[in-house]
């Protein structure tokens, strides 16, 4: 995971209108993309050319009513990167502190959610990662989906649409246990895509990876939930039909929210 | 596996690519005309817009109040030692 990774996505001008999205990594990366966590304070680089010009207050300001309302956002990425609450707590706070050294170099107008996201990643890939390893890590991408336990959907047609409604009424605590048991890059595809909604492009640049790498993460990704859900539905017997069989209340509440 | 050639094969393929607005404004209207004709296309991309709206609503957190308290303190302090 170097800076050297992103060079070509960003030496491309972008053709479509997609300018206001397309993030100025270039000055950060020089400062975070190699650096593990907080070298930023001991480094003397440009620890804010606003700090440092005499609007130190207004710097501060600024960012924190800019990017302080993110807090929510990327707690809940960072919950999900981590699994536990306290380490998503430690991953946001230097997250921002972080964002908030290298602020000078955040272009005014682009896309700030995207610009904290991409901090957010690599501070996680940098230091928890490294610590909470999966064992395939690394190799996720090559792994045909038959070893990852997904296959393609064979469910009839005609359930397709109580497979939606199963899905519907998936309690939270469910879903959020179905998405922390895929695999790390997949998961954050999925998020990324699903929760954020973030375009490709962006995933790409936040993760790293190339446009096609982003795409598969998030189809396996999405099929693996998919499935979990759907084994979950079939073992607790929830489907359209078990509600018109069954009058009487569901005494698990497992349909429920 | 949609095996047949009734457009089934490449409206799948695509769908997520398509509910998410990625791919051109051609394939876009494609794939819209054939969702219009094909309800199993149809249950397949309701599946799909479900997934999305599921998991965006049970990934919903709120940032502990001490921990925005932390990121100012922090905020305000690492400009206080500059």
């Amino acid at each position: 995971m170097t800076a050297t990774i992103l060079a070509p996505v960003r030496a491309r001008p972008t053709p479509m209108g997609t300018q206001a999205a397309v993030l100025d990594w270039r000055v950060m990366d020089d400062e975070l993309g190699l650096a593990d966590t907080d070298d930023l304070f001991t480094d003397a680089t440009p620890i804010g050319g606003a700090v440092e010009s005499g609007a130190p207050v207004a710097a501060r300001d600024q960012f924190e009513e800019q990017a302080l309302p993110f807090m929510d956002q990327l707690y809940g990425a960072a919950m999900r990167m981590t699994r536990n609450p306290s380490d998503a707590a430690d991953l946001v706070q230097e997250t921002f502190v972080k964002a908030f050294a290298s602020w000078a170099s955040f272009t005014q107008g682009t896309n700030l959610k995207a610009w904290l996201y991409r901090i957010l990643t690599n501070t996680y890939i940098n230091t928890y990662r490294k610590k909470q390893r999966e064992p395939y890590q690394g190799t996720i991408d090559e792994l045909e989906d038959w070893q990852l336990g997904g296959a393609e959907s064979t469910t009839a047609t005609s359930s397709r649409s109580a497979e939606a409604e199963a899905i519907d009424h998936m309690p939270a605590s469910v879903v959020k246990d179905a998405l922390q048991s895929i695999p790390d890059d997949f998961r954050m595809a999925v998020y990324l895509a699903d929760v954020e909604g973030f375009a490709y492009q962006e995933i790409a640049d936040i993760m790293k990876t190339p446009i096609g790498t982003v795409m598969s993460r998030l189809h396996r990704g999405r099929r693996l939930l998919r499935d979990l859900l759907k084994d979950y539905a079939a073992e607790r017997g929830i489907a359209a039909a078990s509600k018109t069989a069954a009058p009487g209340r569901r005494g698990d509440g497992s349909t429920g929210k | 596996m949609m095996g047949t050639d009734c457009g089934c094969e490449k409206a799948r393929n695509d769908l997520e690519e398509y509910l998410r607005n990625e791919i051109c404004q051609t394939e876009h209207s494609d794939i819209k005309e054939h969702l219009a004709t094909c309800e199993s296309c149809r249950d397949e991309a309701l599946v799909s817009r479900t997934l999305t709206d599921v998991v965006a609503r049970a990934c919903k957190e709120t940032a502990p109040e001490e921990l925005k308290n932390l990121v100012i303190a922090r905020i305000r302090s690492a400009q206080a030692t500059h």
